[in-house]
């Protein structure tokens, strides 16, 4: 009871934070934020394959780009696109590049699934850069209108204001992470968990696991598209730098890694620890990258859980210590 | 009728001849004992009857049926539990959790992402009960992995009945457990099999002679009898290929 109680507390309270927070820290941090937000969405659907399926990909920056691609093209190529449909339509373009590839993808495993992934990312990679009549090669396309989200004759927020957008995407992304949280609670999350641990037993306990895996599969690819979608949104633009380079693939395996992977909400921690490092580095280096480098073989040296678990452990020791 | 036959059946792994000829009859509710030496097949046969290989000549027949070939999960679908010899659980997920996924599956909780599990009143219910009879429930949130080996072990097994198929196959239930476990899993196979169709690989002797209806021998990949625990005790071939004399101590023929 007490625990429910503290539960509403605490999710009001972060309800009261994000609504304050573009007051309180202004527009440039809520642009932060939102970039924190896009990768924490991503790497959370990523997580659902190398956390919870235990399915390690180098290359899920395609559905991340195909998802942005998706959203740009739609919004440019059709005059008065709306921003849902957008939005949709990002995501609607991964999930599709996610169900042609999957039969391949779910009968392979360990290596074999990341280096097919790595080189459909290259493809991708590619693909993006030599297409210029569709992708704009290596300017990427940008510039195009960002509809306003409205509800005919009731509301209509304009996305090109910071601030309304800011709250847009929020909703957005919070709404997908939480979609994705309830999936892991449901009872083919448990059968998802369960392929991770021990596939032969899941097929030998009448659950098909190719099967299972696809709709993982397609499930998280959905999802790196939304997160896409928005990031096309935010930015304006989207190229192929941004879409789909090998970077943008390990970004993911970063967050999820330094976050805690055994753990929903670490790739959303190890976002958030990723982005205030960033903003504290570029204020006196450009070289970012060497900084989450150290930072990565310091985790994975020295905290192989990650923050989330690091904590967990912590919690325990200091837990057995009272209770001695 | 049997409730299951396989018939003819041959398998080679790359030229290895491992099975050849095997035809095993398993009669409706009897306990069926398969021993042999190590290298005779048993476990092989097992993959091949519950679909981890397809063999390479022959069939497999169950309720009637023609499952050669199909898949595990298809043939636990049509009623047939397997345990594991190498302990098969889902080491990071809580003995409740195990126990409830096979719930699941009997009651075909397969695709559904609308609900949450933990709300599933009935399928909770029924883990629970299920870990009460195998006097787990006090381990209900402990990982499997955790376990002590006996009642890890006891997981293993129960988690190929609690799908409550029709044929259970055991592969060395009491692998690798002291004499008290031994003792305990035996008694725990006794109560939970009652009345089920149950086919088990086993090395002690004891264990066999204590459950089994019939027994069969598998000797070099053949089988070298089929029959009563007496007849399979007395019998001249088996006696030189496998159990050797075994002394006058035990006396469940008389």
């Amino acid at each position: 009871m007490m625990n429910k109680m503290l539960k509403w507390i605490l999710w009001l309270a972060g309800f009261v934070f994000l609504i304050l927070y573009p007051k309180l820290f202004g527009i440039y941090y809520s642009n932060v934020f939102v970039t924190f937000a896009i990768f924490a969405l991503y790497a959370t659907s990523y997580n659902l394959l190398l956390g919870y399926t235990g399915l390690l990909s180098f290359g899920h920056a395609m559905f991340f780009g195909t998802g942005a691609y998706g959203t740009a093209l739609a919004l440019t190529h059709i005059s008065g696109f709306p921003l849902i449909p957008a939005l949709l339509a990002g995501a609607l373009a991964a999930a599709i590049l996610a169900l042609i590839l999957c039969p391949i993808m779910v009968r392979v495993g360990g290596t074999a699934f990341a280096m097919l992934h790595l080189a459909f990312g290259g493809l991708m990679y590619v693909l993006a850069l030599k297409l210029r009549h569709i992708t704009g090669g290596e300017d990427g396309i940008g510039g195009f209108d960002i509809p306003p989200f409205s509800i005919p004759g009731i509301v209509s927020f304009d996305m090109t204001d910071p601030l309304q957008f800011f709250y847009f995407a929020m909703v957005v992304l919070i709404g997908s992470i939480w979609i994705l949280w309830f999936f892991t609670k449901t009872p083919f999350g448990q059968i998802m968990i369960a392929v991770r641990d021990n596939a032969k037993r899941v097929d030998y306990l009448g659950f098909r696991v190719p099967q299972t895996k696809a709709v993982i599969y397609v499930f998280s690819g959905a999802f790196c598209g939304v997160a896409g979608a928005v990031y096309a949104l935010f930015q304006n633009l989207i190229s192929a730098e941004d879409g789909f380079h090998v970077m943008t693939s390990f970004a993911p395996i970063m967050l999820t890694m330094v976050g805690g992977i055994g753990s929903f909400f670490g790739p959303i921690f190890g976002s958030a620890i990723f982005g205030i490092l960033e903003e504290l580095t570029t204020r006196y280096t450009e070289r970012v990258e060497l900084v989450f480098g150290l930072v990565l073989i310091f985790v994975i040296m020295f905290a192989p859980m990650g923050f989330v678990g690091t904590v967990k452990m912590i919690k325990e020791k200091w837990f057995t210590r009272q209770g001695v | 009728m049997n409730i299951l036959e396989t018939q003819g059946l041959y398998h080679d792994f790359s030229g290895l001849k491992v099975l050849f000829d095997v035809n095993l009859q398993v009669e409706p509710g009897e306990r069926h004992a398969i021993i042999g030496p190590n290298g005779a097949g048993k476990t092989t046969l097992f993959n091949l009857i519950t679909g981890t290989y397809k063999p390479s000549r022959g069939n497999v027949v169950f309720k009637e049926k023609d499952i050669t070939g199909a898949g595990p999960w298809k043939i636990l679908r049509q009623g047939m539990g397997r345990s594991f010899q190498i302990t098969s659980t889902f080491d990071r997920m809580t003995a409740f959790q195990n126990i409830r996924l096979a719930v699941m599956s009997t009651r075909g909780i397969r695709f559904n992402m609308f609900r949450k599990v933990d709300k599933m009143q009935n399928v909770t219910e029924e883990a629970e009960e299920i870990l009460k009879r195998i006097n787990l429930d006090g381990e209900r949130d402990i990982q499997a992995g955790n376990l002590s080996y006996g009642k890890h072990r006891s997981l293993e097994i129960s988690m190929a009945l609690a799908t409550n198929p029709d044929l259970v196959m055991l592969d060395e239930p009491t692998a690798g457990m002291s004499k008290d476990e031994t003792h305990y899993a035996v008694e725990l196979i006794r109560r939970l099999t009652e009345g089920k169709t149950t086919v088990i690989i086993e090395h002690d002797m004891d264990v066999v002679f204590s459950l089994a209806d019939r027994i069969t021998v598998l000797h070099h990949g053949t089988i070298l009898a089929t029959g009563e625990p007496c007849d399979i005790r007395d019998n001249q071939a088996v006696k030189d290929a496998y159990l050797g004399e075994m002394g006058g101590e035990e006396d469940v023929c008389y």
